[in-house]
């Protein structure tokens, strides 16, 4: 059958069994809401419900899960521009621009461009996804080998340093103190563990979840003490004022552009939305007239990353479903629901279980939908979180913190890794370090390093070998083109601030 | 010395401190790959030598533009607030720092209590929980003498003490008192209001977390705290 009769069953399958339209809406409105409570995020509610999925039918648990995904991605948008807390890696772009809105009194007008362009970019992803799953999966594992995925990290990492630290060494200083908080626990190769300094929580390495809640939610908040101790905190404008149709027009192309780059980057094993909102800003500031703009305020800056962020999230489930290959944190634990069903991802699943692939392709698709309807009647809500004081609200985010911290392992030392997370995230933020920088170091280290080590050994060693891969050529020569252009910029340029 | 200042300095020696004793330590781990002729160490030590050439940068673009943002660069950092509060609060002197750094000691200090006093006598399991026990009274206590000339430095540690209690004491005894804690120093003075947060964020969090989604939270380890723990959760559940 076409892809379109294919849809049309998998819509009504989905939507003519009761508990599965309530675990569609349940995924919905979990997936939105653990996003958007600071210091949680759609990952907590998904270490929560693997085990509750054993109980589920397999479509049911892979169905629940994809959509927390597409939801949960967009949620973490609201916490990044309300607070300055990235729900998830892939919205700390978001806050760049998001947070300097609620701080001018735009907070309704971030928010709405985010509902909008979270579904725009989710919906197309979606569709293209159902279009041409097995082709693009074809073709991705063909064109991309570990160079060019190596060649891709290394790109996305040269971009990722002109991106919010004060100055470029101090980018490149937090992009590598990310890459060597990944080196600790054992090395992709041999196996061989490195800077566990015996202690036995260290070898399976430092988990990217506290550490991410640490930088960015625990630091905001004391950030946030620092000014309330000092008397110069000033709570954030409240506005539901939301974007205007003109102005979202206005930004058409850098809709299209973040679509494309964030569903290139979903379809990458390992690379995904949190690299594609990355590129997405950078590639809106590249673009941009008007670059000194960016990280004040710009709407084009929470357009670009929260496009590319969703665009990436149907990309995702392509290498996951046709070829096995999770991309990210919650791809990998749809991994954990196949199995849990003696199912494996993969060509297979397409032969033995078409209805099991397009009621999940049928409900990504609505719940990307939903979120033009239900995020802005959540965001209506959820924006009045910024009338809670302070001096409330504060203990509410950390011992949110506390409880995703400690629920993704049950280990007590993720809460404390999350705390001094958060106050190298304070000393750093207040010395001109990127938190963000850290985090995309941290969550690319681990492939990049894989792929490296893979890369060498498939070109024997030989680093011109690169060079002889069309893709990885381009997209080294392009990392090295951005580094050079950005250091001539940093030395050269007279506008210094 | 062109534009730099102590600050300055000591950024640099930080990061090339960190460099050079990740470095050392990574002869710890200095074994051969077989299938992979640059071994566990080879990728590592890229990175540390970049964070030297990184930290080399820094330094000599701060010797000659301070403080300056370098062109080219977008985004959050110079935006977020982190730098004007530290500006605008003064916390950037010498023996801010120092004093901060004594009270984020302090919560290390009851984490490795047992060990300490381990080299002097002999513990068992209930040795362990005595000597904790008596360390977080003592602790604490040296918390809110330092605390007191130091407010910022009082909020970095609460959390990390927190933390650092909630293996032996459990959530369910310790996040209440946390949240009086954090409440009373973001400068919430009224008692009512305080018992109120107090009792909604406890009760939202062990309604949704451990009543809804069967979550476990830690119950800590020592009596009578581990039983407190476990008889709220049984009531709960």
């Amino acid at each position: 059958m076409d892809p379109f009769g294919n849809f049309i069953n998998g819509t009504v399958t989905l939507f003519s069994d009761p508990l599965g339209i309530l675990i569609f809406f349940g995924g919905v409105v979990g997936g939105m809401l653990f996003g958007a409570i600071p210091g949680v995020s759609m990952l907590t509610l998904a270490a929560i419900l693997l085990p509750f999925t054993a109980h589920l039918s397999a479509e049911h648990g892979i169905m629940l899960f994809s959509v927390i995904y597409c939801t949960g991605v967009y949620g973490g948008a609201i916490t990044a521009i309300l607070f300055n807390i990235p729900g998830a890696p892939e919205n700390a772009p978001t806050a760049f621009d998001g947070y300097p809105m609620t701080r001018n009194g735009q907070a309704g007008k971030a928010v709405g461009a985010a509902v909008m362009c979270s579904a725009i970019g989710g919906t197309v992803s979606a569709v293209i996804m159902m279009a041409a799953t097995a082709p693009i999966a074809n073709w991705a594992i063909s064109a991309f080998g570990p160079p060019e995925i190596f060649a891709l990290v290394f790109f996305g990492l040269a971009v990722a340093a002109t991106v919010g630290a004060r100055t470029l060494w101090k980018g490149w200083l937090s992009i590598l103190l990310g890459l060597m908080i990944a080196v600790v626990g054992m090395d992709p190769v041999g196996g061989i563990e490195r800077y566990d300094f015996d202690m036995p929580y260290l070898l399976a390495g430092i988990h990217f979840i506290p550490t991410i809640l640490g930088f960015f939610a625990v630091s905001e908040i004391f950030v946030q003490a620092e000014r309330k101790a000092t008397g110069v905190y000033e709570a954030p404008k409240l506005s539901v004022n939301f974007p205007s149709v003109a102005e979202l027009i206005a930004h058409k192309f850098a809709v299209v552009r973040s679509i494309v780059i964030g569903f290139f980057c979903g379809i990458l094993p390992g690379i995904g939305a949190t690299l594609a909102a990355f590129m997405g800003y950078n590639e809106a500031v590249r673009w941009s007239k008007d670059r000194k703009a960016f990280g004040t305020g710009k709407l084009e800056g929470v357009i670009s990353s929260e496009t590319a962020n969703n665009a990436a999230t149907g990309a995702a489930m392509i290498p996951l479903l046709a070829l096995g290959l999770p991309g990210g944190a919650l791809t990998a634990m749809m991994v954990g629901v196949f199995q849990m069903h003696d199912m494996e991802p993969g060509p297979l699943v397409f032969l033995n279980s078409p209805d099991l692939v397009w009621v999940v392709f049928a409900a990504m698709f609505f719940a990307n939908l939903s979120i033009l309807l239900v995020g802005f009647l959540e965001t209506k809500t959820i924006i009045n979180l910024l009338r809670i004081p302070f001096q409330f609200l504060a203990p509410l985010i950390l011992l949110l913190a506390t409880v995703g911290a400690y629920a993704v392992r049950g280990l007590v030392i993720d809460v404390v890794v999350m705390f001094i997370a958060g106050v190298a995230g304070f000393f750093l933020r207040r010395s001109g370090y990127s938190v963000a920088g850290i985090v995309l170091g941290l969550i690319l280290g681990k492939i990049g390093e894989q792929t490296f080590a893979q890369a060498m050994q498939m070109l024997h060693f030989e680093w011109t070998g690169f060079f002889n891969r069309p893709i990885a050529a381009l997209l080294i020569v392009a990392a090295l083109l951005t580094i050079v252009g950005s250091i001539y910029s940093a030395f050269f340029r007279k506008d210094r601030q | 010395m062109g534009k730099l200042r102590l600050g300055h300095i000591c950024e640099a020696v930080f990061w090339l401190a960190l460099a050079a004793f990740l470095y050392i330590e990574s002869f710890e781990f200095d074994r051969g790959i077989e299938i992979y002729k640059f071994g566990a160490t080879g990728w590592p030590r890229a990175l540390l030598l970049l964070v030297a050439v990184a930290a080399i940068g820094q330094f000599l673009f701060q010797f000659v533009a301070g403080d300056k943002a370098t062109s080219g660069t977008v985004g959050a950092a110079t935006d977020d607030g982190a730098e004007e509060a530290a500006r605008q609060s003064g916390h950037s002197h010498f023996r801010w720092y120092v004093s901060t750094f004594c009270l984020l000691i302090l919560p290390f200090l009851y984490m490795r209590a047992h060990d300490l006093t381990g080299l002097f006598l002999e513990l068992d399991k209930e040795g362990v929980h005595t000597v904790k026990l008596i360390a977080a009274p003592v602790l604490l206590a040296l918390y809110l003498l330092l605390a007191r000339g130091n407010h910022v430095g009082a909020i970095l540690t609460l959390p990390l003490f927190f933390a650092a209690l909630l293996e032996d004491l459990g959530f369910y005894s310790m996040a209440p008192l946390f949240i009086v804690g954090v409440t009373l120093l973001m400068g919430e003075r009224r008692p009512q209001w305080i018992a109120l947060t107090a009792a909604l964020i406890m009760g939202v969090l062990l309604f949704t977390f451990v009543s809804l989604l069967y979550v476990g939270l830690p119950t800590g380890n020592i009596s009578p705290f581990y039983d407190l723990s476990h008889w709220i959760v049984t009531l709960i559940q």
